[in-house]
């Protein structure tokens, strides 16, 4: 995607989408987080001591605009039980290689630094309520 | 060391024959350096027959700062937006049409730049990503660096950071394109943008001034007059120098009656900033190259479309002896796409004496990644190869241009067949009737064979392929003829 544009969008979009650690709305304080290097992912999600659901998407993905504010709401939803980790896939691609990302939204639910499951695309919030139980009472 | 090396390696790689093993151990077999549509469809072929593939790809910043993802520039800066933006400019068209066909609405139709660029550089994002996956796939290794040649065998990749690498291969391919070239007068680095520019400028580029008379620059005055711009083009002399001049002057004559402004026969020697802003306003000062008029314009933007110049000039092939034409830049290759260097091929755009289209850069690279490491022997046939320029009025052409074919078999051995022909959708929004053409140019002395074929209206590209086809069979008038038409489509005709 050409630079310019996205400089500019970055520059328009509301504090949300910046990649400062961004803070949702007041329910989703502290459980969202925009992972800002590979270092921050070590930090947060690998070591996390609690599970951590990692959201891989991109700024020119559609679907993905959808999920994220979903499952940042189910998140929050889980009253603290897991963390949600935001990955912008063009800023760090190296950890999307890493982690295989292929198409985009891919989830990844991360316990104790191992993936213990995964989807692709867009679930609805039934879905994912049930995909982040799972998470917390495996 | 790279000294030593250069001592005794220069004799060792003139010997050598590109396909016998060679007694070094190599980072690679495979560099390719360009990750655009012959760089990338070669390497992933490469990487199919099990060799060890690197992709060097970078994008030097334009002047006005921008820049872009993986892909070439057909992605980024080149077909996909041009065709997605000639898309738009066409929607607009059929809305206008749409009221005739009983469509009714009553608000004003107008046209945002920013919600479609954007939606088009969403679309160029996800292929940059695709790429990067299809490479890694594939296990092809890629790095976001500029690769020049150091010395044989040997090359440096310095990323955007300045850390620099070497990396050494058994073969090299360069696939490095080109960029849109500047006038070379005052203000052309500073005010103006290109076409690597055009597609993602952040802002609409209001009244436009277009400097060039390609099919880039055709084609672009063509789709920003159909978003409702004020689009003016200066055009030195002809139009679409190359193609058939009869189809370049009609694809001239609707642009201006369907309004963007031409002035003929002028170059602009400055271009200064009046008022800064996004887009600002520019003063452009014009020469005629007929006399010494001198004439002088107000634009928001202005579009510089005069030509594209290889990326061959700074990435080393001095250092390992590849020979290149100094005045164009452009790379002469043999029908294997072999350099003088017989380690080093390249494809694609910088080829000297080829055509410049990304399909032929894509069957170049294959069936040269085919011919090294499968045994194959199919060569490119650069013969025949249909394009298409999406001009507001579309024009698809495979084979001679009428010029050309009375060059080479005489005027008295062809035969032109032409007709106008009026598309069905635009009978009821009452359109041009007698613009859409056609034209076949056959070759008396060989059955009359068909040797060109050109149309020019809605959906050029799509009718184009086809013809293309019988054409590569050797189709003759007869054979047309016997064909019965579909109908109603423009390609009965």
């Amino acid at each position: 995607m050409a630079q310019r544009l996205a400089l500019r969008r970055l520059l328009l979009l509301a504090p949300r989408g910046t990649p400062s650690s961004a803070f949702g709305t007041s329910a989703g304080r502290a459980s969202t987080f925009n992972v800002q290097d590979g270092s921050d992912f070590q930090d947060r999600v690998v070591n996390s001591p609690k599970p951590v659901v990692v959201d891989f998407h991109a700024q020119w993905c559609g679907p993905c605009k959808i999920l994220g504010p979903r499952l940042e709401k189910m998140v929050a939803k889980q009253e603290g039980k897991v963390v949600m980790a935001k990955v912008d896939i063009d800023d760090h691609t190296d950890l999307a290689i890493e982690y295989e990302v292929s198409a985009v939204p891919t989830v990844l639910a991360m316990k104790n630094g191992d993936v213990v499951d995964k989807f692709v695309g867009i679930k609805d919030e039934d879905q994912l309520e049930a995909f982040l139980k799972k998470l917390i009472g495996a | 060391s790279v000294e030593a090396h250069k001592e005794d390696k220069p004799q060792k790689t003139m010997e050598v024959n590109g396909l016998t093993a060679v007694p070094e151990s190599y980072d690679y077999d495979l560099i390719v350096i360009g990750g655009g549509s012959g760089g990338l469809a070669a390497a992933k072929e490469a990487a199919k027959y099990g060799k060890k593939v690197m992709v060097l790809d970078f994008v030097v910043p334009t002047p006005q700062g921008s820049s872009w993802g993986l892909g070439g520039t057909c992605v980024n800066v080149g077909c996909i937006p041009k065709k997605l933006m000639h898309q738009a400019a066409l929607l607009g068209q059929a809305l206008q049409d749409s009221r005739k066909f009983g469509w009714q609405f009553t608000e004003e139709v107008k046209h945002n730049w920013m919600t479609m660029t954007e939606s088009v550089q969403n679309y160029i994002g996800s292929l940059n990503w695709g790429y990067r996956v299809a490479l890694r796939d594939n296990k092809v290794t890629y790095e976001n660096a500029y690769g020049e040649f150091v010395g044989p065998h040997t090359i440096k990749a310095t990323n955007k950071r300045g850390a620099e690498k070497l990396y050494t291969a058994e073969r090299f391919l360069i696939a490095t394109g080109e960029r849109p070239r500047y006038l070379g007068i005052p203000g052309d680095k500073e005010y103006c943008i290109s076409s690597d520019d055009l597609f993602s400028l952040p802002y609409c580029p209001g009244k436009t001034l277009v400097v060039g008379a390609s099919y880039v620059a055709l084609e672009c005055a063509g789709f920003l007059a159909g978003l409702g711009l004020d689009v003016t083009v200066m055009v030195r002399s002809i139009l679409l120098r190359g193609f058939d001049q009869d189809m370049a002057n009609k694809i001239g004559e609707y642009m201006k009656e369907h309004g963007v402004n031409f002035i003929r026969e002028f170059v602009p020697i400055k271009v200064e900033q009046i008022e800064e802003g996004t887009p600002g306003r520019l003063k452009v000062t014009a020469k005629s190259t007929t006399g010494n008029q001198i004439i002088e314009g107000e634009y928001n933007t202005v579009l510089l479309a005069i030509g594209r110049d290889p990326c061959t000039r700074k990435i080393g092939l001095d250092k390992v002896g590849v020979r290149i034409n100094e005045k164009t830049g452009k790379i002469p290759v043999n029908d294997e796409e072999q350099t003088n260097v017989s380690y080093i091929y390249a494809v694609g755009d910088i080829l000297q004496d080829k055509l410049e289209l990304t399909p032929v850069a894509i069957q170049a690279g294959r069936l040269l990644i085919r011919r090294l490491y499968a045994g194959a022997t199919t060569k490119c046939d650069y013969v025949n190869v249909p394009t298409t320029v999406f001009t507001p009025l579309e024009y698809g052409a495979c084979g001679y241009s009428e010029e050309t074919a009375v060059e080479k078999f005489g005027e008295e051995n062809i035969e032109v067949y032409h007709s106008h022909f009026w598309p069905l959708e635009w009978t009821v929004p009452s359109r041009d009737n007698n613009k859409c053409y056609a034209k076949i140019i056959c070759n008396i002395q060989d059955n009359e064979r068909v040797i060109g074929f050109h149309v020019l209206g809605p959906n050029a590209g799509e009718v184009t392929q086809g013809f293309a086809a019988a054409i590569k069979c050797g189709m003759t008038k007869e054979q047309l003829d016997n064909t019965v038409g579909i109908h109603p489509v423009c390609a009965e005709v």
